[in-house]
């Protein structure tokens, strides 16, 4: 389901399965993640010539190598990243947002279940500097709280939803045969289930509890990304380096391990910051209706919600968690997006003229 | 189909005046490292009519100088110097401008077939749309002469097939459509960047003659970029030889094979196998890598690798200039290489030939290979896969090779020779027929240790040598993997990958590097040096040269030869080049849609081919010698090798047989209804072939 | 092709059956229908709450497996997904609800396709430029903001514009006023009911347009086709009109061919905010008043417009590109 919930999702969304090869992603959002920022300058990509077709265009006058040979794989991703202005901004947000999410609570005497009943719905002020809500809760300390609360949700469904998508798709695509078949099936069957429906439903009955709505992100949101890790690496087990491996009594664990999951390194990477902004919209919406986090713990999808009905008389109430939302996805997307254009040369593919 | 490769054309062009002139053309491409100075002073005149073939290594900045002819770089490219085209100066015009000529006046042909045509409009239309792009047309009118632009270049039923789409072609049917579009509107100048390079030899053949067709009906002056010399012995007029970004050499294409006066022309020449009758003339390598283009230093860039470098070359790169009856050379000792007095070859060892008595070393069988079969399910749809026929692969290959023997698998794209190799190193029971591997029947494996102690004695060296190496791992650990597989500990494997470094004439520092810092001749020896890691008795190289550059290509050949002396391997190779082969293996085996249709020994094979298919696959290869390569009788094949899912009944090669055309009722019943067996040629043991018709 | 759909067809069949009884098995676990008479007074006992339930087939003591079959039976034989615990039809619910659905979402779709796609092939033929870099910082802001943030946006600044122009003019809640007579009256009504909302969706869906076609087209006008067009006297810029952009459009049909049915099941977020009786609320509402059969038939109506999208963009995909054209 993941980021549908830009879009506002379908009632009972469904995935969407971009079901043939020669079927393009059928889909405006979650599939093809959109490419946003490019590096300026296509054809400076240090990809070596490609030896099957002599003389490609821009030359790499045989050699590329000593340029690069001393200069670290590390380095050589952080000086691309770091040049995209973009994307450090992108990281300096986020890096604030993390510190304010914790010990922006160090600054305030409130904590957010405190209820001020001398200051119900308050506009921001030197005591409660973003203002109270309804009950008389400190709106910042909500907001601290609720970005903790978001983050934390964010990051670890982000994370485990990479890492069992990043198994079951290499794994599938490396063995092949009946367990391939039976993993698209199930990947199948699990994106035509509306799944947003039955996160609503089964957050309805067990969340309340964050930890639980950790497990139920993750366990329907693997699905779309499993599928982009088997498609690209059907292609990797078709790598010489691969086939290689295999000639040389390499077992298939190995193989996966040192071969496919650290080719894969660069999508891996870039699906977990995507991840952590579909994660928080998925969280937002489904809190924002309700099925999400419940009182009295906050997140910024319930801060929403409660600010919803005030939009004009209180706008406080909405305006700063609505704020902390968009700076934190767009900043995650900001980063994403730079490490797509640092690590992988050949996503470049936008090179006006230019020859992959 | 025999014919003679028409003679160079005497008509006089003294007095034409050339239809392009390039000046002082200079292209660079920014890149992490700096710019890179792709183009660095091309000039040249082409008269109408004339050929003029551009000919280097990779990275040597010949398609960037097409690129740039034809104003199609990208926008990132710095373009400079003078394009004149009919008088016209095309750098520095607007993409407007530039449209109205490209097309009417300039043409192109590109190197990959496969993605040069718009996939979703049928050829009909894209020539059509072509023609109106210059001419008022009507729809209909424009129609009809895509169809006789089709038919000219020889696809069948143009009328049919003009509503085709470009997938509904093959490669070879594709480049000639390609081709059909840079005629379209008969520019006075063709440019052709690699046009045959990804096609196999025997329609590398064909497409050559549609050029040649083309160049003929339009009177255009053809500029020819290639990396075989066989082809610009066959083709060129004039012959412009590319180095780090310049013309190094600009001569009449006799004059220049016959004496090169460029050391680098000289040694390239030196270094190109051949399959030219006679005897075998030994290959020399030329040693090093061509320069990065990125902050050249001074002086003439081959000068690290010339035999002859004077110490002058090293401070001021030589301007191209006139050698008296020769043409101009950008060298220093032009003059003293062209009248004979200075050998460019000098000091440099030749590849050693294969060892005569490497025959009488061959030892105990290491493979043996009997009537293998090997089939694959056609499927349709991406769920529910549903098997719509069979794709014949392999059907019914035999042979054997034994310890310091080599043999080669010789044929086109689709002969089975890949999957035969691929089978035998699968070490599973195959699906029909037997494979024995060091004595071992691999059908009889039971356990997975078996199966790995196997694994030990089958090594293989894959055909891209960046393809084959993991670019997130070092060398070293690349090196390592197969030792850690068997079980070797730490320190056993890092001595043993030092050994493995020193054995292939790699320095220990290479260890650190990742497979993109190296170059091409250096990841192939890597390729080897992994394959040798478990000290197998058998190695499988699959087109273990074609991705390599002539000038390297020598120096694998020589790793390869020493390898198998000293270490007493068995080699079996694929491979589609016969040139190259006949460097390396000592057996050949042709193979045809799935059949091994000629095997004997590589003399036995070169001097006395019967089978039809050798003969016209010998003949398909450019020689790179002017004289012969345009008198020499040749063999054209029309066609393209069938489809493999529907292999012919009799004969696999009676589609496209010569002899088959030319036979009688009662031998072409045969022909189509009997497989041939193989029957042995008298007095050359080993020697047999399977036609009905010789 | 006939053949082709048909077999797919069948396979999404299969698939829809599965999941909606599985999906019933789950709700009946994870709902309580119970719930909707606790609050009710005078209170009832446990036992008068379950025979009240009874008649819609949702009594806890029957056992599950009893009340799935005589679900199972209604809406196979009679094609009856149910009441709800109240004793609504869930048919009659679901057919109007999602007809409102449609109205508010098909304008939003299509405004968003031609916006999104222009957008898309405007910026990607001037990568770069000071449109594309503009055009592109916006897109991936709004591409970033949560569907709830920007409702209550257009909320916020629809009832900024009424009171600046001193009258109730654009409407934010609901789908029409509730005392308005007459066809034109009518019908204008709904317009002016309509344009917040479908500010708000159009907001929403553009974006993702936009984003893909820019790279989409991006991704072709590297091709060598492309080239070869230029080759032959094209400009650049026909060259991209005639070959990139004919090639790049076809996944962005198949996707919209996709997207199509999607608007009948509406927009959750979108239709809770400006209180649309659609699909979307009324997933909400089933959800929220434990109505097992409303929920598995929302959930069952879904699953069903997904397999027709697939199959029609299936469909336009195969229209639109000779090479995966069935032969």
């Amino acid at each position: 389901m993941s980021s549908d919930a830009t879009t506002d999702v379908p009632a009972g969304s469904a995935g969407r399965p971009d079901a043939e090869p020669p079927h393009p992603a059928p889909s405006a959002g979650p599939a093809a993640k959109p490419r946003t920022a490019r590096p300026a300058d296509p054809t400076a990509e240090p990809h070596a010539a490609d030896p099957a077709r002599p003389d490609t265009l821009p030359p790499h006058a045989a050699d590329p190598a000593p340029a690069h040979a001393h200069l670290g794989l590390g380095r050589l991703y952080l000086r691309r990243f770091s040049r995209n202005r973009l994307a450090v901004a992108g990281a300096v947000i986020f890096a604030l947002l993390v510190l304010f999410a914790a010990f922006g609570g160090r600054l305030t005497d409130h904590a957010y279940t405190d209820a001020d009943f001398a200051a119900l719905t308050q506009p921001p002020s030197g005591v409660h500097w973003f203002g109270t809500n309804q009950g008389g809760n400190d709106v910042y300390a909500c907001a601290v709280h609720g970005l903790q609360r978001s983050l934390t949700i964010a990051v670890s469904v982000s994370v485990l939803t990479i890492v069992l998508a990043a198994v079951i798709g290499s794994g599938a695509a490396y063995f092949g045969g009946r367990t391939e078949r039976a993993t698209l099936a199930v990947i199948h069957f699990l994106l035509i289930v509306p799944s947003f429906l039955i996160l609503a439903l089964v957050s309805h009955r067990l969340a309340g509890d964050w930890r639980v709505l950790i497990v139920v992100l993750t366990v329907f949101g693997w699905m779309s990304t499993a599928r982009v890790i088997w498609s690209v690496s059907t292609s990797l087990r078709e790598r010489d380096y691969v086939k290689a491996a295999e000639f040389m009594g390499v077992g298939p664990l190995r193989i996966i391990l040192r071969h496919i999951i650290p080719n894969l390194g660069s999508l891996l990477i870039v699906n977990l910051t995507l991840g952590v902004v579909a994660t928080v919209l998925s969280e937002t919406a489904l809190s924002f209706l309700g099925f999400g986090v419940q009182t009295p713990d906050v997140s910024l999808g319930t801060m929403l919600a409660d600010g919803a009905t005030t939009v004009t008389s209180a706008p406080w109430l909405f305006a700063f968690p609505a704020g902390l939302l968009v700076l934190l996805t767009v900043s995650m997307t900001l980063i994403g997006d730079g490490l797509r254009d640092a690590l992988d040369p050949t996503s470049a593919t936008g090179s006006a003229g230019g020859r992959r | 189909m025999t014919l003679a490769t028409p003679q160079l054309d005497p008509a006089s062009h003294e007095g034409a005046r050339p239809v392009l002139s390039v000046r002082d053309l200079r292209v660079t491409f920014p890149s992490e490292a700096g710019p890179v100075q792709a183009v660095r002073g091309v000039g040249f005149d082409l008269m109408p009519g004339r050929t003029l073939c551009v000919v280097g290594e990779s990275g040597s900045g010949k398609s960037a100088t097409a690129m740039g002819i034809m104003g199609l770089l990208p926008p990132s490219a710095g373009l400079s110097g003078r394009v004149l085209l009919e008088g016209q100066d095309l750098v520095g015009l607007d993409d407007r401008a530039l449209s109205r000529i490209r097309g009417r006046s300039i043409g192109m042909v590109f190197q990959d077939p496969l993605s040069a045509l718009t996939p979703i409009y049928s050829v009909g239309r894209l020539l059509s749309d072509a023609l109106r792009v210059h001419q008022d047309l009507t729809r209909r009118a424009a129609w009809e002469q895509a169809v006789q632009l089709l038919d000219l270049v020889g696809i069948p039923d143009p009328r049919g097939r003009a509503a085709a789409f470009p997938h509904e072609f093959s490669g070879g049917m594709r480049q000639r459509v390609v081709i059909a579009l840079a005629i379209a509107n008969r520019p006075a100048v063709l440019v052709a960047d690699e046009p045959t390079t990804a096609l196999d030899v025997t329609v590398q053949a064909q497409i050559l003659d549609v050029l040649r067709l083309a160049q003929r009906e339009t009177g255009a002056g053809l500029v020819l970029i290639t990396h075989d010399l066989g082809v610009v012995a066959g083709h060129a007029d004039d012959v412009a030889v590319m180095y780090a970004g310049r013309f190094v050499e600009h001569a009449d294409v006799t004059e220049l094979f016959r004496r090169p006066a460029m050391p680098y022309t000289a040694r390239l020449l030196a270094a190109v196998p051949t399959v030219d009758g006679g005897t075998r003339r030994p290959l020399v390598p030329i040693g090093g890598e061509p320069p990065a283009l990125v902050d050249l230093p001074g002086g003439c860039p081959f000068a690290p690798r010339c035999a002859v470098a004077l110490d002058a070359c090293r401070t001021a790169e030589p301007e191209l200039r006139q050698v008296p009856g020769h043409g101009e050379v950008a060298c220093l000792r032009a003059t003293e290489i062209a009248d004979g007095s200075l050998d460019p070859k000098r000091d440099a060892a030749p590849v050693e030939p294969r060892s005569p008595e490497g025959r009488a070393a061959a030892g105990e069988v290491v493979l043996r290979v009997e009537d293998l079969v090997k089939t694959f399910p056609i499927t349709k749809g991406a769920v529910l896969k549903r098997r719509i026929g069979t794709l014949h692969a392999v059907g019914g290959v035999g042979f054997e090779l034994r310890a310091g023997e080599t043999l080669a698998l010789v044929g086109e794209s689709g002969s089975g020779k890949t999957t035969t190799l691929l089978e035998i190193l699968r070490l599973a029971r195959p699906e029909g027929g037997r494979i024995e591997i060091a004595g071992t029947d691999v059908g009889t494996l039971d356990s997975a240790a078996a199966v790995r102690r196997l694994r030990r004695d089958v090594q293989i060296v894959m055909q891209d040598p960046l393809g084959a190496l993991d670019p997130r791992m070092p060398v070293f650990h690349s090196l390592a993997e197969p030792l850690r597989a068997i079980g070797r500990d730490r320190a056993a494997v890092r001595t043993r990958v030092g050994e493995l470094l020193a054995l292939v004439g790699l320095d220990a520092a290479i260890g650190d590097r990742f497979p993109a810092a190296l170059s091409g001749g250096q990841r192939q020896r890597v390729g080897i040096a992994r394959a040798l890691a478990t000290e197998p008795k058998l190695l499988a190289l699959d087109e273990p040269l074609s991705a390599l550059d002539v000038s390297v290509q020598a120096g694998v050949i020589n790793l390869l030869t020493r390898l198998k002396r000293e270490l007493g391997l068995a080699y079996l190779v694929v491979a589609h080049d016969l040139a190259v082969v006949r460097y390396v293996s000592d057996r050949i085996a042709v193979m045809y849609l799935g059949h091994i249709v000629e095997t004997g020994d590589t003399e036995a094979i070169f001097a006395d081919p019967r089978h039809p298919y050798t003969r016209a696959l010998l003949s398909a290869i450019p020689i790179p010698d002017p004289g012969r390569e345009r008198t020499r009788e040749r063999v054209v094949l029309t066609g393209e090798p069938p489809n493999a899912a529907r292999p012919p009944e009799g004969c696999v090669f009676v589609d496209r047989c010569p002899l088959y055309r030319e036979a009688g009722e009662e031998l072409k019943r045969r022909c189509r209804t009997e497989r041939p067996a193989q029957t042995a040629v008298p007095g050359s043991p080993g020697h047999r072939y399977a036609c009905h018709a010789v | 092709m006939v053949r082709h759909v048909i077999r797919k067809a069948a396979g999404w069949l299969l698939m829809i059956a599965v999941a909606t009884n599985a999906t019933y098995f789950l709700a009946s676990w994870l709902l309580d229908p119970r719930s909707n008479y606790r609050e009710l007074r005078p209170v009832r006992s446990e036992e008068q709450i379950d025979r009240a339930l009874a008649p819609y087939n949702l009594d806890p003591r029957e056992p599950l497996v009893h009340r799935w079959w005589d679900w199972f039976t209604s809406v196979t034989l009679h094609f009856d997904w149910g009441k709800s615990p109240t004793g609504v039809s869930v048919n009659g619910e679901v057919g109007y609800r999602a007809l409102v659905s449609a109205e508010l979402v098909i304008l939003a779709t299509v405004l968003s396709v031609v916006i999104g796609v222009a957008l898309g092939v405007y910026t990607a033929a001037r990568q770069y430029g000071w449109a594309d870099r503009i055009s592109q910082a916006v897109s991936v802001v709004v591409f970033n903001i949560p569907a709830s943030v920007a409702a209550l946006v257009v909320v916020f600044v629809a009832i900024w514009l009424n009171q600046h122009a001193g009258m109730h003019f654009l409407y934010v809640a609901g789908e029409n006023s509730p005392d308005v007579e007459g066809l034109l009256p009518t019908i204008g009504d709904r317009l002016l009911h309509l344009i917040p909302p479908t500010a708000s969706l159009t907001l929403m869906g553009y974006v993702g347009y936009h984003l893909t076609q820019r790279s989409l087209l991006l991704d072709t006008l590297g091709a060598d086709f492309v080239r070869t067009a230029q080759a032959t006297g094209l400009t650049r810029a026909q060259a991209i009109r005639r070959h990139a952009l004919r090639t790049a459009l076809i996944p962005t049909a198949a996707s919209v061919a996709f997207s199509v049915p999607a608007v009948f099941t509406g927009a959750v977020i979108t239709e809770t905010v400006f209180g649309w009786n659609g699909m979307g609320r009324y997933f909400v509402q089933t959800i929220g008043k434990n109505d097992v059969h409303g929920a598995v038939a929302t959930a069952a109506f879904a699953a069903a417009l997904t397999a027709v999208g697939a199959i029609l963009a299936d469909i336009a995909t195969v229209f639109l590109d000779p090479r995966v054209r069935v032969s």
